[in-house]
């Protein structure tokens, strides 16, 4: 069991950089300065845009933003946070998928979605030193 | 030796706080359900939060639940609202919509917005075959999208697919007409 999810997470690991393209999601609310970083492209974050895996989630001091998964998982993000969306795979006809979120710093809250329903520790986020799974929740994570 | 030296940056600069994770009661009065922490290199499960409003530091010992602290209601105010979910029904056979689903669909129209993330789902009873389900339902999908693009809504761009008789809402055997059935769900997030 140990070594089949230490396996799991290696191979999210080195999926996160091949990630297919196709929306995962979509910036619902902006506050304050935030950015969406795209590879070497920056762009400010507006309401209704696209988002990708491996897009990654800059706020200021000041930013907040309010996202929705295409599974109808939601994220709130608070001000000086840096959040990778580093993998997301969801099938709409089987709701099989699993995600793995990336906190490098800041507050991040999360409603889970139909990845986590459907299969145990499919929806996980990573901080610096621990990963974590949602067993069907909401849940925040901060990373000082 | 790093870990002491970090110790004393941290005091010195009252930046002792770790990293840390905590589980909120479930929304709408739902369980809390659980959140587990593992050691990303070995995988090993160092324990879960399962009871709401605790919270346990990630700085890599195992978990120890303790009473939720800080505030979190400027954070969760950026929350977006749940998905909602509506669904039209449609008369045997037809693209045409049941009358008593005239309500929904204007509930649909004011729920839509320009940032609304829109999946549209139509489905058959079992009636007819394999075939035609699957181009009845794209059909009646295909339907309600044009009639919000003609209202003027942003969801030219929305997901659109048709799932035949495989996902009933009311189980039945083969050929039977099932009004709960022919229908069509529409998500906006």
């Amino acid at each position: 069991m140990r070594s089949t999810l230490a396996a799991g997470l290696l191979i999210a690991a080195s999926l996160s950089t091949a990630a297919a393209a196709g929306e995962i999601g979509r910036i619902k609310s902006v506050a304050g300065a935030a950015q969406v970083v795209r590879g070497a492209a920056v762009t400010p974050a507006a309401p209704g845009q696209l988002l990708q895996a491996s897009d990654v989630l800059r706020t200021g001091p000041d930013g907040r933003l309010g996202i929705t998964f295409v599974d109808n998982s939601r994220f709130a993000v608070g001000p000086n946070s840096s959040i990778a969306l580093s993998t997301f795979e969801f099938d709409d006809t089987t709701h099989a998928g699993r995600s793995l979120t990336t906190v490098n710093r800041g507050s991040l809250a999360i409603v889970s979605g139909q990845i986590a329903h459907e299969n145990k520790d499919t929806m996980r986020v990573r901080t610096p030193t621990s990963v974590l799974a949602a067993r069907g929740t909401r849940f925040v994570v901060v990373v000082p | 030796m790093t870990r002491r030296i970090g110790l004393a940056l941290c005091l010195a600069l009252g930046a002792c706080a770790t990293a840390k994770v905590g589980l909120l009661p479930g929304e709408g009065g739902a369980p809390a359900g659980a959140v587990a922490v593992f050691d990303p290199a070995s995988g090993a499960e160092r324990g879960q939060l399962n009871q709401p409003d605790t919270e346990t530091s990630l700085g890599g010992g195992p978990v120890r639940p303790r009473p939720l602290t800080g505030a979190y209601d400027a954070l969760l105010a950026a929350m977006p609202a749940p998905a909602q979910v509506f669904t039209l029904y449609f008369i045997e056979g037809t693209t045409q919509l049941s009358p008593e689903s005239v309500p929904t669909l204007d509930a649909l129209r004011h729920a839509i917005t320009s940032t609304s993330d829109v999946q549209i789902t139509g489905h058959t009873d079992t009636t007819g075959d394999a075939a035609t389900n699957d181009r009845l339902s794209l059909d009646r999908a295909t339907q309600v999208r044009e009639v919000l693009v003609a209202d003027g809504l942003p969801v030219s761009n929305a997901r659109v697919t048709g799932r035949g008789s495989r996902e009933l809402r009311v189980q039945t055997g083969p050929g039977v007409s099932e009004p709960a059935n022919r229908r069509v769900e529409v998500i906006v997030r």
